[in-house]
């Protein structure tokens, strides 16, 4: 008798505890985003939470004091080929901030400069600055995100810091590979949808399973990119719909835009100014992704409004024209990517179902102009 | 004596084994004369053997061993043929179907699908061969053919990941072999036909699979109750009702108001395993191919409920946000399309009376326009 009495209250205290752990902990939080019985909801543990938040704080560099006076007068700059529309002393420190948030540590000109002469656009040895031309392109980029794409980023804005949280490199940088093709939907016009919008099948929408999976990988990679799970922005009984869809799908909407608008005009055509070491196995620059800039949160900086401090970023004046040094190599041939079309043609697939056109896979030079705003 | 036996049995028999029942070995014969086992006796018969294979039994094996072959060897040249790799990537290996370029043609390149349908083709022709052998077997001990039948509904399940892809027109839609790559098929397949939840026939395939589940644990949990009272004879029982019958039966009544009976407890089980197969079958064969997103049409006939909009868009923002399914860009995020094949009707394109009366949502949805 005794040994099962001792064995229901050791199954009881088991029990009690680790249930308590799971339900009961007040660190786990739930938080209702939609309609009763839904289960729209986001689940988080907050002790996790603060802690991220708490390391995320604690690495940030400190905003810096706002500019002085400055002297009267022209600018006295010579070779600003970006932001030439602020004053003196907002350069300087707008300078010494991006030291601080891409080239890890407020003394660290030289990341970007020739010291012996900061105004030159190459090293003593005569050899080009990639860095520099790429900042001023990437300075015209924030500018560009803070003031075209308020419908993703809002009036919190970007910094260098946003994606490069201290390094020369932002995290979540990709290239072209066979293993990342589903990354290609960050830089070209192909729609991802692949539910019918109509009960019966039709040829509108012939999307296969396997096109499932790809939109499915790409969603995930998002997914992982905000920390979040799907109720995030779908209503996952029925991922299309957009009624049912919490607001924040509208946002997330506007990010796969902006990201084209960013890789398109801002990031692929940096290619022939790249060192060779900065480009990828088939010679593309560095693109960005979701992870690019929220780093794992669902907000960059959970949210925290580092760009208003500093006017320099701010403003609609994008139309500076800065030439790109001279090439270290020709630029790279078109990209042929290992697609089935692609495989099929080398294998000599003479007849190819009809109404399907198989063209060669490549990656044209992407256009330059205004920002790409449909998918 | 009684004897109290729980999982694990505690009175086992030794005696010579049993070698069954004398039959007709033309085209196969036993192999061994059967051994016991003491941990086979723990949870069961504690003898193993002896074994009939057969003609369509050594088929079976074979050609099923031929396609376990195709299947692990192309997964190991996915890894480079690394032994180590092979078991540590096992779970996400797979041998996947032909790409949508390749329609329903009878052979594509190997490596770009042909494996898979050699080795699917050997899979069937050795399920088959099998299904066969229970027939046969059956029929050859002089039993009836219910395990056959309940095996076949499996079968047709089995069968209609393949007549789906056919009708839809493309081999690329059918089942990959692996371990989590069939999961993610079967997600994929949901999202990609409108959640199959909305399914109706996938729904009575899961009440039919529940129902099993709960029918058995009724089943088991009423003849162990009364296996002190002889309960377990169940045969006997049938056709000479004792008072482990009398009583489990009197329970049932008693907690619930009715009761099945010794025999028709068994052809309700059969009937609910049967079903899962049977209208699970059903339902993935009218996907793609009569219904192409499952939530649409409970919408339409009030299955899935509405609930107020989470995002009150103008129908300039709705235009605006829909998105547009893939198309072949020349440099694009992978498309994947399913050639449209000439016979079917473009419902959107024209929608014919008949045809529009019966698909096209008359009113926008309650549950809005997705």
């Amino acid at each position: 008798m005794m040994p099962s009495v001792n064995r229901i209250l050791l199954t009881a205290v088991v029990v009690g505890t680790t249930g308590c752990q799971f339900f009961g902990s007040v660190d786990r939080d739930v938080v209702q985003k939609g309609y009763r019985g839904t289960a729209m909801e986001v689940n988080y543990v907050s002790r996790d939470q603060n802690a991220a938040m708490a390391a995320m704080a604690a690495k940030m560099p400190a905003i810096l004091p706002p500019a002085g006076e400055s002297p009267p007068g022209p600018l006295p700059w010579q070779n600003v080929q970006v932001l030439n529309d602020i004053s003196v002393a907002e350069f300087n420190r707008t300078m010494i901030a991006m030291a601080t948030w891409v080239a890890g540590g407020a003394g660290n000109c030289s990341y970007c400069h020739n010291l012996a002469s900061f105004a030159a656009d190459t090293y003593p040895d005569g050899k080009a600055i990639y860095t520099k031309a790429v900042a001023r392109r990437m300075i015209q980029m924030t500018r560009n995100i803070n003031s075209e794409w308020t419908e993703h980023v809002g009036n919190t804005g970007v910094t260098c810091y946003t994606c490069h949280v201290g390094k020369p490199l932002p995290n979540g940088l990709w290239f072209y590979t066979d293993e990342n093709q589903i990354l290609r939907h960050y830089l070209d016009g192909a729609g991802a949808r692949v539910t019918s919008k109509t009960i019966a099948p039709s040829a509108a929408n012939r999307s296969s399973v396997k096109q499932t999976e790809w939109t499915y990988a790409l969603m995930i990679s998002q997914s992982n990119s905000l920390g979040v799970n799907c109720t995030f922005c779908h209503n996952s009984r029925q991922f299309a719909s957009w009624d049912q869809a919490p607001p924040q799908r509208v946002t997330a909407y506007a990010g796969i835009q902006m990201l084209r608008d960013v890789n398109t005009n801002y990031l692929a055509p940096l290619a022939p100014v790249y060192h060779p070491s900065r480009l990828g196995p088939k010679g593309d620059a560095p693109k960005a992704q979701c992870s690019t800039c929220h780093n794992g949160v669902y907000k960059p900086l959970y949210g925290f409004q580092m760009a208003k401090h500093y006017p320099a970023i701010w403003g609609t004046h994008t139309d500076w024209v800065t030439p790109f040094p001279p090439a270290y190599t020709t630029p790279p041939a078109p990209i042929v990517m290992d697609t089935v079309a692609a495989a099929a043609d080398s294998a000599g697939m003479a007849a190819t179902p009809a109404g399907v056109a198989t063209p060669a896979v490549t990656v044209p030079p992407p256009p330059a102009g205004p920002p790409v705003r449909t998918p | 004596m009684l004897e109290y036996q729980n999982l694990f049995t505690r009175v086992q028999v030794r005696t010579a084994p049993d070698p069954g029942l004398p039959i007709d070995e033309t085209f196969g014969q036993r192999y061994g004369t059967g051994v016991f086992n003491y941990w086979a006796g723990k949870l069961g018969d504690a003898q193993i053997g002896p074994i009939y294979l057969g003609f369509w039994g050594i088929v079976s094996l074979l050609f099923g061993f031929l396609a376990f072959e195709i299947i692990g060897l192309n997964m190991m040249k996915s890894v480079g043929w690394s032994p180590v790799e092979f078991i540590r990537q096992l779970p996400w290996l797979a041998l996947e179907p032909p790409s949508p370029e390749y329609g329903l043609q009878i052979l594509p390149p190997l490596a770009k699908g042909g494996w898979y349908l050699i080795a699917g083709f050997f899979l069937t022709f050795s399920i088959l061969c099998w299904w066969i052998r229970t027939y046969t077997r059956a029929r050859a001990l002089g039993m009836g053919t219910h395990l056959a039948w309940a095996f076949g509904a499996a079968i047709f399940l089995y069968l209609s990941f393949f007549f789906q892809p056919l009708l839809i027109g493309s081999w690329s839609e059918m089942v990959p072999f692996g371990l989590l790559a069939h999961l993610d098929w079967t997600s994929a397949f949901s999202i990609r036909y409108g959640n199959l939840y909305y399914n109706p026939f996938h729904a009575l395939s899961i009440v039919f699979l529940y129902g099993s589940v709960l029918l058995f644990a009724m089943h088991a949990a009423t003849i162990l109750a009364v296996s002190r009272l002889g309960g377990e004879r169940e045969i006997e029982q049938i056709t000479d009702r004792g008072t482990a019958a009398e009583r489990s039966a009197l329970f049932w009544r008693w907690t619930m108001g009715w009761n099945a009976t010794m025999e028709s407890i068994h052809r309700w089980a059969w009937w609910f395993a049967s079903l899962v197969g049977f209208t699970g079958g059903i339902g993935i064969l009218l996907t793609g191919t009569v219904v192409d997103n499952w939530y649409l049409w409970a919408v339409k006939h009030g299955v899935a409920p509405a609930y107020p909009a989470q995002n009150v868009l103008t129908p300039e923002q709705l235009e605006a946000l829909r998105g547009q399914y893939p198309s072949r860009l020349d440099n694009g995020f992978p498309t994947y399309i399913v050639p449209a094949p000439t016979t079917m009707t473009d419902s959107l394109a024209a929608p014919v009376d008949s045809a529009a009366a019966l698909t096209a949502p008359a009113t926008p949805a309650p549950g809005g326009t997705p």
